[in-house]
């Protein structure tokens, strides 16, 4: 666990490159079945008291939760209000799950740029009421609804995030990007037309471990090729590349795929695929200041237990990449 | 004041087929570190499916007893707090089967248990063992000669613990026989303080109707380890008396069905963690807190829990008093 006195110290009394945040996926055994932390007060108050005994220092959060936050707490200020009493720092990121559909929102598609920009400018009133260092976002449709996945189609998407990325900025949140590994641009040399079509200003690149390694991108090389475009970090493990095509499976390949049981993993165990280490390494030889955050969304499935995963991933952080870089 | 914080693994292991595998160990002692806890106390079991269960089992899993003690200190923790030993249980590895301490003719088998667990302990540096000093409510109320017999029995596995720098503390549990007719009191009259400390259970004297703050206040053989656990329930039907309570009363709840008598520490329950600790601040307790939660249906949550809530009640009360 943290020091006790890092409840009051805060982030600009700490010499520490690095910081632990957690991305709030959660489940647990509720009276009739599984619930999630947003259940109510005090389911929240059980999720928040783990993570700060785990010893993480803040959390991330979805901003699609706004309607249950403001039911609950008033705002979301409030609700950061009470994740600070639970000796948590506050929210440092959101991930902006938005609804893909070709028809009204689809980057590849210039004519719901419209739509999807004013969903960012209500989105970004929405969460003014904090401090927020990303908005995370997919940049693309699901991989079917885009391809044949084309340069104009990769150009056309890398406009509009230009344009969303310097209205986020407006509120003083970089826009960031996080490629699934069944979203449309996830390939290698899709990835590199992205980056290179898109303004350095305004767009963003968010690393999430798992998805590059399933999507067979080498996710260190990845993060080296385009360090000073990262913004952050999910640091997930999987045990499975997607060598069968399933990043195209209709109607999801996420937790559908008929290959693939469960697709991501807490970091730390023997049997994942991403080397964490060497991402640590490179981290620190890019000499990185902020926050890296825990993910291991599905945790549950397949008999898994939320607490336990997020235990070890942050007893690995602790014990084996605070080693490295810290 | 100066506690050191450790967790028990009972709850990681509900049946005697669960918590087999090094994988399930490692995880427990992972989650038991990156909660706050540097120790974990380990409970006594017997046979091939009980891997952490007693010495002989360590070293067929393990290799050796130090093997074990790298391991435990390579998932972050500084190592053994204490062994929570039945040594009237019946093991498979000695063909004794059970042992009653209070009965003269079973003295030699509770002897050559106690020196079997001792000289573990000793290997891991590791200074005290737990026992549970007598078998549950059916065995019935010792009469005076018993208590007698009983006194004697922990006092010479106390000398021959000691001999190896382990210290023998006796733990109260509330299927304990002792319950009848003041035993426990007149067990703790009779023992000697040279070789005998006693555990405080919080929880489990709560769920025998007695009051964790007046153990800790009371008078004879000294406070030496305590294990902060919480009672949800008392048992008000005095089930402890049944046969085979440790399954019918402890696992199944009895005739309540209660589904924990032991719960989290900051549940509403009968113990006051917080009141404790302060109370343990009080006199100075030096020595170890083993938290336990079992039965937990959420393990990983409950050493979480426990972590936050130490941290909010027992660090304000170690910097006080520094």
């Amino acid at each position: 666990m943290t020091d006790p006195t890092s409840e009051t110290s805060g982030e600009m009394s700490d010499n520490r490159a690095i910081r632990w945040s957690y991305m709030d996926h959660w489940r647990s055994a509720g009276p009739a079945g599984p619930i999630d932390q947003w259940h109510d007060r005090a389911s929240m108050s059980t999720f928040l008291k783990q993570l700060k005994a785990a010893g993480f220092d803040a959390i991330d959060t979805f901003d699609f939760r706004f309607w249950q936050i403001l039911g609950d707490y008033g705002s979301v200020a409030n609700y950061q209000d009470f994740v600070q009493q639970h000796g948590l720092e506050r929210i440092v990121n959101t991930f902006h799950a938005a609804d893909y559909d070709v028809r009204n929102y689809a980057p590849h598609v210039p004519e719901t740029h419209a739509a999807i920009l004013e969903d960012f400018r209500l989105t970004m009133d929405r969460w003014s009421g904090i401090r927020l260092d990303n908005i995370i976002v997919m940049p693309a449709t699901l991989y079917y609804d885009m391809e044949p996945v084309t340069p104009d189609k990769i150009k056309t998407t890398a406009d509009l995030w230009n344009q969303v990325g310097e209205l986020t900025l407006q509120w003083g949140v970089k826009l960031t990007c996080h490629h699934e590994f069944f979203c449309g641009i996830q390939s290698q040399p899709d990835l590199d037309l992205f980056y290179a079509s898109s303004d350095p200003r305004y767009v963003n690149l968010f690393v999430d471990t798992a998805q590059h390694c399933i999507a067979s991108v080498d996710p260190v090389d990845f993060y080296r090729s385009y360090a000073d475009r990262v913004t952050g970090f999910h640091f997930k493990d999987t045990r499975n590349v997607d060598v069968g095509g399933d990043f195209r499976h209709r109607p999801d390949a996420e937790i559908m795929a008929p290959t693939t049981d469960k697709w991501f993993y807490e970091m730390g165990t023997d049997e994942g695929l991403v080397d964490f280490e060497a991402m640590m390494r490179a981290i620190r030889d890019n000499l990185y200041r902020g926050w890296i955050t825990v993910e291991h969304d599905k945790a549950n499935k397949s008999g898994g237990d939320y607490a336990e995963s997020t235990a070890i991933s942050r007893w690995y952080a602790a014990n084996v990449l605070s080693r490295i870089y810290a | 004041m100066s506690i050191r914080r450790a967790y028990a693994l009972d709850q990681w292991k509900p049946q005697f087929d669960d918590f087999v595998r090094r994988r399930d160990h490692e995880r427990a002692l992972k989650t038991i570190a990156v909660a706050g806890f540097s120790g974990v106390q380990l409970s006594s079991g017997s046979g091939r499916w009980a891997p952490l269960g007693n010495p002989d089992q360590i070293v067929a899993n393990f290799g050796s007893l130090p093997a074990f003690s790298d391991f435990v200190r390579a998932c972050a923790l500084d190592g053994v707090a204490a062994y929570s030993v039945d040594l009237g249980q019946a093991f498979h590895e000695d063909l004794r089967g059970g042992a009653d301490p209070g009965a003269p003719a079973d003295r030699e088998t509770v002897l050559a248990r106690a020196t079997w667990f001792a000289d573990a302990l000793a290997a891991w540096e590791c200074q005290t063992i737990v026992v549970r000093p007598a078998p549950s409510g059916a065995a019935g109320a010792a009469d005076e000669a018993g208590i007698d017999a009983m006194a004697d029995c922990w006092n010479a596995v106390g000398e021959v613990t000691a001999q190896r720098g382990v210290r023998t503390v006796l733990r109260f549990d509330f299927l304990s026989s002792l319950r009848l007719d003041d035993g426990w009191d007149r067990l703790l009259e009779a023992v000697d303080p040279r070789y005998v400390g006693v555990a405080i259970d919080t929880g489990e004297l709560a769920a025998a109707g007695r009051d964790p703050l007046a153990e800790l206040a009371r008078g004879g053989p000294p406070v030496e380890h305590v294990v902060l656990s919480n009672a949800l329930q008392a048992d008000e039907l005095n089930e402890f008396t049944r046969p085979g309570a440790e399954f019918s009363v402890r696992q199944s709840g009895g005739e309540r069905r209660i589904g924990r008598w032991f719960g989290e520490l900051e549940q509403p329950g009968l113990v006051d963690a917080e009141q404790f600790l302060r109370a343990l601040d009080a006199v100075g307790y030096d020595g170890w807190v083993v938290v336990n939660t079992a039965p937990s249906p959420h393990p990983a949550t409950s050493a979480l829990l426990s972590g936050y809530h130490l941290h909010r009640t027992l660090d304000p009360l170690v910097r006080s008093s520094r």
